[in-house]
């Protein structure tokens, strides 16, 4: 998993908050994601470059004769010094062209739009599940602490964050495909069936996270004085549990999803790999093996850009959950 | 897609479709190309043997039979013509022509074109079309084993016309062969769809479809198969294997393969230069432990660098036996009685690792004190191409299934380093036998000179020979008519599905 380039934080809107307030707000963010973004070139490319491993030796085997090799390196710039390499290969990622796979000798931004909306599918589906499981499950729990509502939701919550992706999937697939023959194993062939496995596999601990998050927050906002001040007017405790305290306690629980969800896109690797799925998590794993140099910084990049959308994403959509700043846009 | 199937399902409607079925066979990577000009990987050929065509054959028996040419004739040392099968059709309704042929390898051996299998027609000095139907090819030297090469998946005929015009584009979007199966569309990571050439100048072809699907995870793909998903799971791991074995729905299809793993010493390096040594190394490691325990049995102990599906290879080798006693004699013979401390490499293959791990255990009982160092793949590569190493893993595939590719390339003193000869031993009788037998025509005399070379071989021990391994390919019950190739390019126009 990468690690998080922002978190989202409250964001302070000046004396007079409005709405061309907002939008230089985006505007900066959108500004700010251009040093992150270069910062992660620098560290992709000077990664691999330090690595040791030849690609020529790679792309030719294990008895290329020496002409042949140094032919390649020479073709594929493998013998400038690093910053001129580093300069041309950046000239051109800002124009979206990451250059050719060596094994595939595809555009390397091919390979990742072709391998993109199966990954994007995934990680949608599995967000909707954690959201439509973790947070009903979350206030149920918070809304009865230490009973065995709360229990159970804790064991579930816990097994799944502690639950191996691979043994999970398999295990799925076994009982689902193999013993009750319900599912097909793996592959995305066309039709919803091929959905079902894989969803759950990958979503599973991101129902964790979200269901401890929500809990965690509801306890919290439902112990704060305005829900207090709620029931004594006689509130309905059904009214104050979701219009009052998880309207609140969503601010969090956002921001969790939007982590959960860019995790989803860039870790979606093990999931991608059980199941056959056609996803950018393998195109990454098959090019780090084989020392694929311009598809692993074609992919890195994209998943910090991914990333880093997704935060700025989370960050517009909290400022927008907050009421307080709600009513200074109306 | 539901276009595909509906007009497929139309077709077999109207022609009385008897016996139309879909054959899906799964492998565990996707496809890199179906050029075979861009790729060299096995995936690819697997799927390219059902495209396109060679201009020899070689049978599961591997035997060489015409192909694409019709017949051959060799004119002097050097100088071979093939005539080309006449009336065979392109899937794009061009015939096949001896300029195609002579544009393929023409291609294929151009080094601007970079293709990764570029080296198996080193041996050509030219290729032209003597006429519509004769192609003549020159060799640089005296070069039997020829045939094999020109079998071999790289070098499929391509029709000159639509690798022309499709540019960059050849291998992915457009296909065109003379095989088989046509090629219909590539899914990405997931599926290599194909349909029927009922053209196709060899006769009849059973599957009306062929999948070829992409499942990565061994276990996943034995599930896929056990579950009835898929028809046939091409090579299998040992475990899923076995238990494949004792599924009454599924027949096995296992064929040793062509590729043998080995440790190699490096010969000009102290103490690996006294045989004995060598010898020694060679009866204190148990081959057998390794095919046992790290194969579950799906392998044979090596005798030879070559495995037993190789043309020449000699029968009559024995291994060297588990006898540590004798070990130990052996180096105290070559004065280091106390034994002596050295490294052995691999790269960071996981069943590699193990079995230096094994070696090491064994090699510790006759006091050699081995440290097993794990290298990035290219380094390792180069590192040994430089001699830097003391011992190796390696494996080797004698991919043209010919004496030739299996022993040249590594024992032959003009390829020392990155050519292939990484244990830097070499011997005058043995690169005499070497060139002998690219010349020698005959076949029984051609078997004579590679007996005597391996006796060589295994006599000087250059090598730990470790083993040879089974593919283990499996079929659901009701397919019938698929027999493997020792090179893993199994043939599918023959499989029926009942």
């Amino acid at each position: 998993m990468l690690v998080p380039l922002t978190y989202a934080r409250p964001v302070h809107w000046g004396e007079h908050g409005t709405k061309p307030a907002l939008i230089k707000y985006i505007f900066r963010r959108i500004l700010l994601l251009i040093p992150i973004l270069l910062g992660v070139t620098v560290i992709v490319f000077g990664i691999m470059f330090l690595t040791p491993g030849d690609a020529a030796i790679l792309m030719l085997g294990e008895n290329a004769p020496q002409a042949e090799l140094e032919a390649l390196r020479e073709r594929l710039g493998l013998n400038e010094p690093a910053y001129v390499q580093y300069g041309l290969w950046l000239s051109r990622a800002v124009q979206l062209d990451f250059g050719r796979s060596i094994r595939s000798g595809r555009p390397v931004t091919g390979e990742i739009t072709a391998r993109l909306p199966a990954t994007i599918e995934l990680a949608l589906l599995a967000t909707l599940l954690s959201i439509v499981i973790g947070v009903p499950l979350g206030v149920l729990s918070a809304t009865r602490p230490n009973t065995a509502v709360d229990h159970s939701a804790t064991v579930l919550a816990f097994g799944g964050l502690a639950m191996p992706v691979f043994w999970q999937g398999l295990i799925m697939i076994l009982l689902f495909a193999l013993v009750l023959d319900w599912l097909p194993p793996s592959g995305k062939l066309g039709g919803w069936q091929y959905y079902v496995l894989p969803t759950i596999t990958l979503g599973t601990s991101a129902i964790a996270a979200i269901t401890r998050m929500t809990r965690a927050t509801m306890l919290e906002t439902l112990s704060q004085d305005y829900v207090r001040t709620a029931r004594s007017k006689g509130v309905r405790e059904r009214s104050i549990t979701y219009r009052h305290a998880l309207r609140n306690a969503m601010i969090p629980i956002v921001t969790v999803i939007g982590l959960q969800f860019g995790a989803l896109l860039s870790g979606a690797v093990i999931t991608e790999t059980i199941f056959s799925w056609p996803g950018i998590g393998r195109l990454a794993i098959d090019a780090i093996r084989s020392k694929d140099f311009p598809v692993v910084q074609g992919v890195v990049m994209f998943f910090a850009l991914m990333y880093a959308v997704v935060n700025l994403l989370t960050d517009i959509l909290y400022a927008y959950l907050d009421p307080r700043l709600k009513t200074r846009y109306s | 897609m539901r276009k595909v199937l509906l007009l497929i399902a139309a077709a077999a409607f109207a022609f009385g479709g008897a016996h139309a079925f879909t054959l899906t066979v799964a492998q565990g990577s996707d496809i890199v190309s179906l050029s075979p000009h861009n790729t060299n990987d096995q995936p690819s050929a697997r799927v390219m043997r059902q495209i396109y065509d060679t201009l020899v054959v070689q049978t599961e028996e591997l035997e060489l039979v015409p192909g694409l040419a019709e017949s051959w004739n060799q004119v002097d040392d050097v100088t071979w013509d093939f005539a080309i099968r006449p009336g065979v059709m392109f899937h794009n309704g061009d015939p096949l022509t001896a300029s195609d042929v002579a544009f393929t390898l023409n291609r294929l051996r151009d080094p601007a074109a970079g293709a990764p299998a570029a080296f198996l027609v080193g041996f050509i000095s030219s290729v032209e079309a003597v006429d519509d139907m004769t192609v003549r090819i020159v060799t640089n030297g005296p070069f039997v084993p020829m045939l094999s090469h020109l079998a071999h998946t790289a070098t499929s005929i391509l029709n000159e016309r639509a690798v022309t015009e499709a540019g960059e584009d050849y291998g992915t979007a457009v296909v065109v062969g003379t095989g088989p199966f046509r090629f219909v569309s590539w899914e990405v990571a997931s599926q290599v769809i194909l349909e029927r050439n009922d053209d196709w100048w060899g006769g009849d072809v059973g599957p009306e479809r062929v999948v070829f699907r992409a499942i990565v995870e061994g276990t996943v793909r034995a599930i896929e198969l056990e579950a009835g998903a898929i028809d046939i799971a091409y090579a299998l791991e040992p475990r899923d294997a076995l238990r494949a074995r004792t599924n009454a729905d599924l027949t096995m299809a296992e064929i040793e393969t062509l590729t043998t793993s080995y440790i190699g010493f490096n010969a000009q390096k102290a103490p690996f230069d006294d045989v004995r040594v060598r010898q020694a190394i060679n009866h204190a490691v148990d081959a057998e432990t390794i095919v046992d325990v790290l194969l579950e049995g799906f392998g044979f102990p090596a005798t030879s660098p070559i495995s037993s599906q190789v043309f020449g290879s000699n029968p009559d080798l024995e291994a060297y036996d588990f006898d540590p006693e004798r070990a130990r004699q052996l180096l105290a013979d070559a004065g280091l009685a106390g034994g002596f401390s050295t490294t052995l490499w691999t790269n960071d293959n996981p069943v590699r690792i193990q079995i230096a791990e094994i070696v090491q255990a064994q090699l510790a009982d006759i006091g050699i004190n081995v440290d097993v160092q794990v290298l990035e793949w290219s380094t390792y590569l180069a590192d040994t191409a430089a001699g830097a190493h003391d011992m190796f893993i390696l494996g080797w595939v004698t991919v043209t299934a010919d004496a030739d590719y299996g022993l040249y390339a590594l024992f032959h003193s003009s390829n020392f380093g990155s050519a292939g000869n990484r244990t830097f031993w070499s011997s005058d009788r043995l690169d005499e036998l070497l060139d002998l037998g690219r010349r020698t025509v005959d076949q029984d005399e051609r078997l004579a000179i590679y007996y005597e070379a391996q006796e060589i071989i295994n006599a000087e021990a250059p090598w730990i020979f470790l083993n040879t391994s089974i593919e283990a390919n499996a079929t659901r019950a009701n397919v019938t008519g698929f027999v493997p190739h020792p090179a893993g390019h199994h043939r599918l126009y023959n499989v029926q599905k009942n």
